[in-house]
Order: structure tokens, then C-alpha cells, then sequence
């Protein structure tokens, strides 16, 4: 192990202050995915106690959808509308899209299981993601499929497009359009989230549903309608987050969810299971976690490093940073 | 009748002391003091929401208390998983059935021999002499528990799946199952809960037949006054998680406070 | 009062008989003794009356008896696979079926024991241990591994421990393949390219390298695992599994230590992976990561979820017809029409399962007619690229060409999107037939079987190896939705 030491600490002091905001800005933009899918899984434990396998593929569909407008769209070279509206459009239907995809996914895949043993929604939920990897692995021949956003809406003379400019620096260390975007529409996207949940009458109904869905039921809440409606939301969260991804990184393949959801529940996990606040404070730190140990130790390690983690919090808090103590009433 | 010297002293089986616990910011038992003798039948009543099945939790360790001590002859269960409870005596009947219900009725009782038992899985794999023993000891010891009920689970009703029993039924199921861990004190939560007069009638003359044949003691939790009055030896009454009265059924039944628990303070003025 | 069954009241003709007094398990005892009257009655009562050990005899006779009509290749195959995922899936469901524990990472047992093997016998660091001193060693190391797993995960929630597992695969994934850490001069695993060079299977100098003898040694360990299991399953072990999985707080309170026997299955599903893993490494003579993918582990789960969830045969029957099937699908195995026989054949079986009979011939019917009418439409008004594509790989022209009459096949190259819209319609068609009943659903049953067929033609066939995946997924959804006791399984009753 002494070895792997002497890289870790190698590479802190060669990466230095530069190297090390890079590694923050990174982790704070994957973070804001994180914890965007992340907030999936939460609002879907909490409604239902079932852990949405399937929720990473409903990611990744999403930003197959917004690839698709893109592509579309004669994009990303010759945008035939202007770059602002095309974005809009990639999010609007990749998360009207992957809404779709997550109520159908929970019509017919889970509610014909509502009453039975926990394991049974759980293993169609691997059906579920399994045929959703499988189904665009087909469709897409199992190609990774790039779009340059470096090159999203560039006219010709720049050498990036405007997503890829700077916008600021910090020593050097250059800040571009895309991250600040993607920490902004999630911020706008959780801000939102966490107004329905407090604010609003469905949001009232959707706690109700989670604490106790028989009560609920018989005070006249429609539980079908609310489990329907958080598929929805969650999963259109996902979607967004799908899209983000693409713009940020470029590239789009089938199985890109399997590993973001497996972090992201982490994430979900270690902020506390069912508490939105926990899930977004939970993505943050797997983003900055996974950004750091790619950065310091080594990218083939930085996966067994978050599972080290979550491990620790199995074993010493596993009711996460926010979460409640469950309290069984017998 | 008895002359004082001839009758046995009692002795304590199950002791609580100042036992207390809350949920949340919810106290739900407060210092509660509780004795349990020896082949007694002591029953606990309250309003709904007095913490009595809450109290059964307690003893069996199912929850374990914020403060204070919970004893059976003499050795404290604070703290200890509940199989371990059940295997130093206390076992416990459900207020809302938790039968295994995809087994057979023999298996329910078989299966919560385990903790008397020893025989591990690698010994079952080879069948070796001891385990064919030991199954045919279980299985005789479930025949015999199973009988104590009469003719209704016995015979063709062993193989039968639990879901295929009445109701009255499988409340026996559940006693029998609970007797089959041969504890020594039984824990019953609401054993006449949705019974007609003839089977609360039934479930009085079996309470008092696990007194006096089967030596075991009794903790009862009951809302059926006829159930308290027909075969408690005592009875205390809780409310809101505080012990309000003790004592002999006709004591506590007129009890002011308690009456004043159960129907208001109105009624205890008109009384 | 007793309620004794009373006699039952003296049969009337033409009206329904209530029985008074006669309780539903003795009223339903009729309905059980029909079920063996139908034209299999004979053989159906036989085999139920049939103590289980002749049903196991009979089975290892039917096994045996394979490598005599088989050539090795086949054998390999179909043989000697299907005991390896029967053995792998009696494993799973030890921790699964009976413990009522999700355990993703299952495969990362199988694949722990291989590597244990090759590391113990072969060049890769000179260690060559004779084999009975290597198989017990892998499989109690591989028992360890699921051991110190189990305790991780404290509660061991079913939920909590899926993820745990399932990171448990990734990580054991990551580190074979890419990880690969330098132990004494030489990459622990072999990376990418894995370990080669694997000694065979010895016992006693006498060794095991012809398919025939591996297939006896692996079927005599499936009877071995399969008769400990069924003891198992019926001494109180077995009773306390069962009744955690019923009730595991009530399990508790009756003295059944809950934790320790979800260790206890945890452990067997590990070792008997980890024993499954050392001989298949054996008979490979190498093991490379791939070997141990998600997509294996699905393979297993399917295996398990089809035969049974807590049977003991279940996964011998899960596998046989799983990984037959499968087999078939596989490219180089390629058997085109008979490929397409069980695609059609499935389909129509599917669709006679509908009563009442008529209702089956309708929509079979209907299914033909509406083909053969769009394809006519479409040739009559649309340009013949829609109709120009090729029919997949056929093994007679004239199958080829009644396919290419009945199903709308475009030119591929020059409608490449046709392929995604027809695939997301089907998957629409789908959930509507599942949200329809009665007439609706069996009219609308009609264009989404033509729609399959189209599917199947155009998207799915060109691809088996993927097909398979998306089969196995639907698999599993389409049991756990329609009947989750699987093939012969026992269906639970939940009281809610």
C-alpha cells in the first residue's frame, strides 16, 4: 500500500492550489448532478420504501432524448435555431420525456406490487433497468455517442462555442459557461423542488403519502394520483440532469447510468434516505468526493473509494447525515 | 379454604422499575413500576393509547427503555435481543396477528422451538441420528402444545397453511406458538380482541387453564372487562403511559381515576 | 362449539354447492384432486405421490444419460453450463429464496472463487495445490468474504444490502480488471487479460480434462448441493428461514436469531458460488473478469425467478430452460430457424393460454390478416424501400420469403430511424394492452403482436446476444408483475 501513499501525497503537492480548485469547481458541478438524481431516489423511497433501480437508466434516457433534439436541430454544428432556444428544447422534452418514462415505468412495473414483499418491486426494478440499458444499447449499437458542446452554436472564428467560454478565473484556473449553468439549473431546479414539497397543497400531499399511505388515502388523497405525479417530478429531475451531463462532458452511452445512479443513491443514502435537504447535501459531497479521489488517487480507485464510504456510513450512521431515526411502530 | 400458611408466598418473576421511554418528544411510559409473581394472571387495562402494548414491547426488547429496569427472576433483559428474551422465558402473543401464514399450522409451532433447540444446518444436511431426534422431539412437543386447544388444531388442521384458519383460530395459533418456546411467562396482547361472548367465554376457562395445568404466569393485556374480571388475579391500569391503579378487579374498576380514564371526568361526578 | 367438518349436504344437480360447516381447506380439496384428472392425470398423480428422492433419481437418470447422445461440443453447452447456473442459481437462492435477501453482488462469489483457483493453481505465482486442498480452501475463503459482507450491512434490510452488494460487484469488477494492484512482482489478477494456464480438475492423479468427465463431476456436486439444500430446508434451519421471511420481527420474539441466519444463508450462497467458481475456472482453464459481469448475474437472478423463488428444483428447472434457450440465441450457435420456431412458437403459446379458446383463434387470426393487409398497403402505396430490407439470416428461402410477404421490413440503410420508432411503439402498445381488459385488450392484442413480429424481424433478430439481455429483463418484470412464485413454485398468500 506504501506506494499508493506516496502517489496520493505525489499528487496533491504536483496538482497544488490550481490543481485543487479545478477539483472543487469538478466536484461541485458533478455534485449538482449527483444530487439532482439523488433527489430522485429520495422522493421515490420516501413515497414507496422502494429503492428505483431503474432510475439511473431514466438518466440516461434523458440525455439521449436531449442528443436526439440536438441531433435534430442539425446540431451541434448548424444549429437551425438559435443555441439559447435549442437548450431549452433539449431539457423540455428530455424531461417531459423521462416524466413519461418514470409514471409508465411505475404503473406497470410497481403498483401491481404495492402489497407485496419488499423484494418483489425490487427485483422487477432490476428487470426494469436491465431492459432499459439493453433496449438503447440495441437501438444505439452500443455506440458512445459525442456532440461536441465545445462547438455548440460556435460561429465559424471562435475556437469554442460559447458554452465552452470562460467566464472567470480564479489564478488561472478558467470557469466556463457550462459549469456555472449547470450548478445554476440545478440550484433552480432544487429550489423549486423544495418549494412544492413545503409550500404548495400537493406538496402537504406528498408528505402525507410518504408518512402513511393508508391514513392518507382515507383522508381523501388521491395516493395513486401523488405516487404518479413524484414519478413524474423525480424523474424529470433525472432527465435534466441526463441533459446537463451531455452538455458538460459531450458524451451520451447506454450505460453511463448504471454507475451515476449506483452514486447517486449513495449520495442519497449518506445525506438520509427520504430527506430532500439529505439528498441534495449528499450529491454534493459524492461530487466532490469522486472529484478529489479521481484527482489524488487515481481514476480506477475513485469508484472503490466511494464505496468505502458508503460502507462507513453503513456501518456507523446509517441513517445518513439528515436522516430521521426510524421509528417502528409495532 | 386455605389456611394463610399453607398457601404458597409469591414470588417475583417479572419486575419493572421505573421504566421509562419516549418517542420523539412523546412520552409514552413514565416511570412505571410493575411486579409479576409467580403463576399469577395479572392484567393490564387502560384507554387506547395508554402504552400497554408499548409495555409488552419493552419487556420482550423490542424496544429498549430510555430508563429503568426491567427484570425476569432476577436477570435483566435491558438491552437484550429479543430471541434472547424469548429464550430465557418471556413470550409474547400479537394485538394485531403475526402468524407466519404461508406455513403450516405444526410448522408455526415447530418453528418457534428454535431457541430450545440446537441442532445446526450443517448437522440437518447429513440427517444425522441427533437430528432425526431432535425433529422428532419438536414436532412431538408442537402435537402436544397444539393439543391443549381441543380438537380445532388438531389432526388434518397441522398441514393446513395458516391463512386457511378462522380468526378465533388463529389467535390459538398464535398462543400455541407463543406456549411452544415453554416460557415462563406469557405475554397475551388482547386474546379475546374481535371474539363472540361463546369464544371470549372460551379464552377466559384457556387463560385459567394455562394458570392452573400448565403452570405458566400470565400478563394480560385486555379491553374485554369480562376477560379481566373472569381471571385476573390483579389488575393495573394505565393511562397516557402512568400507572393510575392496582389491585383487585372490583378496586380498580371503581377507581375514580380510572373510571375518569376510560369515560371522562363527567362520569365521575355523576357516579 | 366445535367446528368439525360436518358431512357435506347431499349433491344437487345444477345448483352451487355451499357446504356449511365444512371449512375452505377440505371444500378446496376437490379443486386439488382435479387438477390430476385432465389428460396428464396419470402422470401428474404419479409424480405428486412420488416421494421426492424417486424425483431426484429420476432426474440424475435423465442427466446421466446426455453425454451418450450428445457430441463434447453440445455437451459443453448444454450440458455442462446448464448444471453450472443450476448450481450458481440453488446458491442464490439460499441467500434469496429463502433468507428473502437481495444479494447483487452474487456473482462477485462466483468470480472470487475462479480467481482464488487460478491463484492457487497455476504458473501465475508458481502455487500449484492439489485440488482437494484447493476447492474446500476457496470455497471457506469465499464463505469468509460473504461473512464479513453480511456485517456490514448492520440491519441488513433487504434494500440497504442490495446496494451494498451491488457496490461490492463494481468494486470486486474495478479491481480485477483495472486495479490489478502489483502483489510480489505481478498484477494480482492478471487485468484485463485475466489468468491463463489453469490446472485442471485432479483427484487422486486422475484428471479431469474431457467434457464428459467434468460434466459427471460438476452433476455430482448439483445432487450433492441440491440433496444438502432440500435437508436443509426441512430441519428448523430451514423452519427459521421460512419464518424470517414471513415475519421477521415475529421470527425474533419466538426466539429465531434473525441476524445470524441471514449471515448463516449469506455464507452458504457464497460458498457454494465460491465451489462453483473454482471448477468452472478449472474447466476453463482461465478466468477473465468478463466472466462475472452484471450481465451474468441477471442470467442467475432470471434462472432463479423463473424456476421458483425458494424451491429447491426451481433453479434446476430455471436453468434448463434458460440457459437452453439461451444457447440457441447465442450467434455462434446459431440455429436460424429454429431461432425463429421458438420466437413464433412462444408467442402463439402465449396467445392459446387465453380463454376462452375462441378468443385465441381470433386473435391469432387477426394477427395473420392484419399483416399480410398492411403489407399490401404499404407495397400497394409506399416505395419499396419500406419493403426491401432483408430477412434475417433464414435457413430455408421459403420461410424467408413467407416472413418477407407477412412483415413490413424496411431497407435498413435507408430508414435507420425506423428501428427506434418501432421498438418505442411497441413498448407503447404494450402498456396499453396491459391497461385494457376483455375485448379491448384482445383487439388491441392484435396490431402489438404484428408489431412484435416486426420488432423481432427488424431490430431484435439481427442481434441476439443484446436480445437476450432485453428478454431477461422482461422476464423478470413480467414474473414478478404476473406470477411471482415463478414455474413451480408455492404462491404466497399475503394478508394485508
Amino acid at each position: 500500500m506504501h506506494p499508493l501513499l506516496f502517489s496520493i501525497i505525489d499528487n496533491i503537492r504536483s496538482l497544488g492550489w490550481g490543481g485543487a480548485f479545478q477539483l472543487l469547481r469538478n466536484g461541485l458541478v458533478l455534485g449538482s448532478l449527483y444530487a439532482l438524481i439523488a433527489l430522485g431516489y429520495t422522493m421515490i423511497y420516501g413515497i414507496l420504501k422502494l429503492l428505483n433501480f431503474a432510475h439511473g437508466d431514466v438518466y440516461m434516457v434523458g440525455a439521449f432524448l436531449g442528443y436526439g433534439i440536438l441531433t435534430r436541430l442539425n446540431g451541434p454544428l448548424n444549429l437551425a435555431i438559435g443555441i439559447v432556444p435549442a437548450i431549452a428544447l433539449m431539457f423540455a422534452v428530455a424531461m417531459a420525456g423521462s416524466g413519461v418514462l418514470g409514471v409508465a415505468i411505475e404503473r406497470f412495473a410497481y403498483r401491481p406490487l404495492r402489497n407485496a414483499p419488499r423484494i418483489a418491486p425490487l427485483i422487477t426494478a432490476i428487470g426494469v433497468s436491465f431492459f432499459l440499458e439493453n433496449s438503447v444499447q440495441l437501438l444505439t449499437n452500443g455506440y458512445q455517442y459525442t456532440y461536441n458542446p465545445f462547438e455548440l452554436g460556435k460561429t465559424g472564428t471562435e475556437e469554442l462555442g460559447p458554452l465552452y467560454h470562460t467566464v472567470f478565473s480564479v489564478a488561472g484556473n478558467p470557469v466556463t459557461t457550462v459549469q456555472l449553468f449547470v450548478v445554476g439549473a440545478a440550484l433552480l431546479l432544487m429550489a423549486a423542488l423544495v418549494l412544492l414539497v413545503s409550500r404548495t397543497k400537493f406538496g402537504k400531499s406528498m408528505r402525507a403519502t410518504a408518512f402513511d399511505r393508508e391514513a392518507a388515502s382515507m383522508m381523501g388523497i388521491d395516493t395513486d394520483r401523488v405516487i404518479a405525479i413524484t414519478f413524474f417530478i423525480a424523474s424529470m429531475l433525472a432527465g435534466a440532469a441526463g441533459v446537463m451531463f451531455g452538455l458538460y462532458l459531450g458524451v451520451t452511452y447506454y450505460f453511463m447510468g448504471f454507475l451515476a445512479g449506483l452514486k447517486a443513491f449513495t449520495a442519497a443514502v449518506i445525506g438520509g434516505i427520504g430527506s430532500i435537504p439529505g439528498a441534495m447535501l449528499g450529491g454534493l459531497i459524492i461530487g466532490l468526493v469522486e472529484s478529489f479521489a479521481i484527482g489524488y488517487v487515481g481514476g480506477q480507485w475513485s469508484d472503490i473509494v466511494i464505496f468505502g464510504l458508503f460502507i462507513l456510513f453503513m456501518l456507523f450512521r446509517p441513517r445518513g447525515l439528515l436522516g430521521s431515526r426510524a421509528i417502528q411502530k409495532v | 379454604m386455605t389456611t394463610p400458611e399453607s398457601k404458597p408466598e409469591p414470588r417475583p418473576l417479572l419486575e419493572l422499575a421505573g421504566v421509562s421511554m419516549s418517542f420523539g418528544g412523546l412520552l409514552v411510559i413514565d416511570d412505571l413500576d410493575l411486579v409479576v409473581n409467580e403463576r399469577e394472571v395479572v392484567s393490564v387495562i387502560g384507554p387506547n393509547g395508554a402504552g400497554k402494548t408499548t409495555l409488552f414491547n419493552l419487556i420482550t426488547g423490542i424496544y429498549a427503555p430510555d430508563r429503568g429496569e426491567i427484570r425476569l427472576d432476577g436477570e435483566s433483559l435491558v438491552g437484550m435481543p429479543p430471541h434472547k428474551i424469548a429464550r430465557r422465558g418471556a413470550a409474547r402473543t400479537f394485538q394485531t396477528l403475526r402468524l407466519f401464514l404461508n406455513m403450516s399450522v405444526i410448522e408455526n409451532v415447530m418453528a418457534s422451538q428454535y431457541g430450545q433447540t440446537k441442532v445446526g444446518v450443517a448437522r440437518a444436511m447429513f440427517r444425522t441420528p441427533a437430528m432425526r431426534r431432535e425433529e422428532r422431539e419438536i414436532r412431538a412437543r408442537a402435537e402436544e402444545k397444539l393439543s391443549f386447544f381441543g380438537e380445532r388444531l388438531m389432526g388434518y388442521r397441522w398441514d393446513q397453511p395458516a391463512y386457511s384458519l378462522s380468526y378465533a383460530n388463529r389467535r390459538r395459533l398464535e398462543i400455541a406458538r407463543a406456549m411452544a418456546t415453554e416460557p415462563r411467562i406469557l405475554l397475551l396482547d388482547e386474546p379475546a380482541a374481535g371474539m363472540n361472548p361463546t369464544e371470549t367465554h372460551e379464552i377466559t376457562e384457556l387463560i385459567g387453564k394455562l394458570r392452573d395445568d400448565g403452570g405458566y404466569t400470565i400478563l394480560l393485556i385486555e379491553h374485554d372487562m369480562h376477560v379481566v374480571e373472569g381471571i385476573s388475579d390483579r389488575v393495573v391500569a394505565l393511562d397516557h403511559g402512568v400507572k393510575i391503579a392496582e389491585g383487585s378487579f372490583d378496586a380498580v374498576a371503581t377507581d375514580p381515576r380510572v373510571v375518569e380514564a376510560y369515560l371522562g371526568t363527567k362520569a365521575t361526578e355523576t357516579k | 362449539m366445535s367446528d368439525q367438518p360436518n358431512t357435506p349436504a347431499p349433491e344437487q344437480p345444477g345448483v352451487e354447492q355451499t357446504r356449511i360447516g365444512v371449512d375452505s381447506w377440505v371444500a378446496e380439496s376437490e379443486d386439488r384432486q382435479a387438477r390430476t384428472r385432465g389428460f396428464f392425470g396419470p402422470a401428474a398423480r404419479g409424480w405428486d405421490a412420488s416421494p421426492d428422492s424417486v424425483k431426484l433419481f429420476l432426474f440424475i437418470a435423465v442427466a446421466g444419460t446426455l453425454p451418450f447422445w450428445m457430441n463434447a461440443g453440445d455437451l459443453f453447452i448444454y450440458g455442462l453450463f446448464t448444471v453450472l447456473y443450476a448450481t450458481l442459481g440453488l446458491g442464490l437462492n439460499v441467500v434469496v429464496g429463502f433468507a428473502g435477501l437481495l444479494d447483487l453482488g452474487y456473482v462477485a462469489y462466483f468470480g472470487i472463487g475462479a480467481y482464488g483457483y487460478a491463484l492457487v493453481s497455476s504458473d501465475h505465482y508458481g502455487i500449484h495445490w492439489p485440488t482437494l486442498a484447493a476447492l474446500p480452501a476457496l470455497t471457506a475463503f469465499t464463505g469468509l468474504v460473504g461473512l464479513l459482507l453480511g456485517f456490514t450491512s448492520r440491519r441488513l434490510v433487504g434494500d440497504y444490502f442490495a446496494i451494498v452488494t451491488l457496490f461490492f460487484l463494481q468494486a470486486f469488477l474495478v479491481f480485477t480488471n483495472t486495479a490489478n494492484p502489483d502483489i510480489a512482482g505481478v498484477g494480482l489478477t492478471g487485468g484485463s487479460s485475466g489468468i491463463g494456464n489453469l490446472d485442471p480438475l485432479k483427484f487422486f492423479g486422475y484428471a479431469l480434462t474431457s467434457v464428459k468427465q467434468q460434466y459427471y463431476f460438476f452433476l455430482a456436486v448439483l445432487v450433492l448441493a441440491t440433496a444438502g439444500l432440500y435437508f436443509a430446508n426441512r430441519s428448523r434451519t430451514g423452519r427459521a428461514w421460512r419464518a424470517l421471511r414471513e415475519d421477521p420481527l415475529a421470527a425474533e420474539v419466538m426466539s429465531i436469531p434473525v441476524n445470524r441466519l441471514k449471515r448463516l444463508a449469506i455464507v452458504m450462497g457464497a460458498a457454494l458460488a465460491g465451489l462453483c467458481g473454482g471448477i468452472f475456472a478449472a474447466i476453463q482453464t482461465a478466468v477473465t473478469s468478463s466472466n462475472f459481469t452484471l450481465n451474468v448475474l441477471i442470467f442467475i437472478f432470471a434462472v432463479v425467478i423463473l424456476g421458483g423463488l425458494g424451491s429447491i428444483a426451481g433453479p434446476i428447472l430455471g436453468a434448463i430452460v434458460i440457459n437452453v434457450s439461451f444457447q440457441f440465441l447465442q450467434p455462434q450457435n446459431d440455429h436460424p430457424d429454429i431461432k425463429r420456431w421458438l420466437f413464433y412458437g412462444a408467442i402463439v403459446l402465449f396467445v392459446a393460454l387465453m380463454k376462452p379458446w375462441y378468443r385465441a383463434v381470433v386473435v391469432l387470426g387477426g394477427t395473420l390478416a392484419f399483416g399480410f393487409a398492411v403489407h399490401a398497403i404499404v407495397s400497394a402505396t409506399a416505395a419499396t424501400s419500406w419493403t426491401g430490407g432483408a430477412v434475417t439470416d433464414t435457413g430455408h428461402a421459403s420461410v424467408g420469403k413467407a416472413i418477407a410477404d407477412w412483415v413490413v421490413i424496411p431497407n435498413q440503410t435507408l430508414h435507420g430511424g425506423f428501428d427506434t420508432y418501432a421498438y418505442i411503439g411497441l413498448v407503447v402498445l404494450v402498456c396499453v394492452v396491459r391497461s385494457t381488459s376483455g375485448w379491448w385488450r384482445s383487439l388491441i392484442l392484435i396490431p402489438t403482436l404484428y408489431m412484435t413480429a416486426v420488432v423481432w424481424e427488424t431490430v431484435l433478430a439481427p442481434s441476439p446476444a443484446v436480445t437476450a439481455e432485453i428478454l431477461f429483463g422482461v422476464l423478470l418484470i413480467v414474473i414478478m408483475t404476473a406470477r411471482p412464485q415463478g414455474l413451480i413454485g408455492t404462491a404466497r398468500v399475503e394478508i394485508v
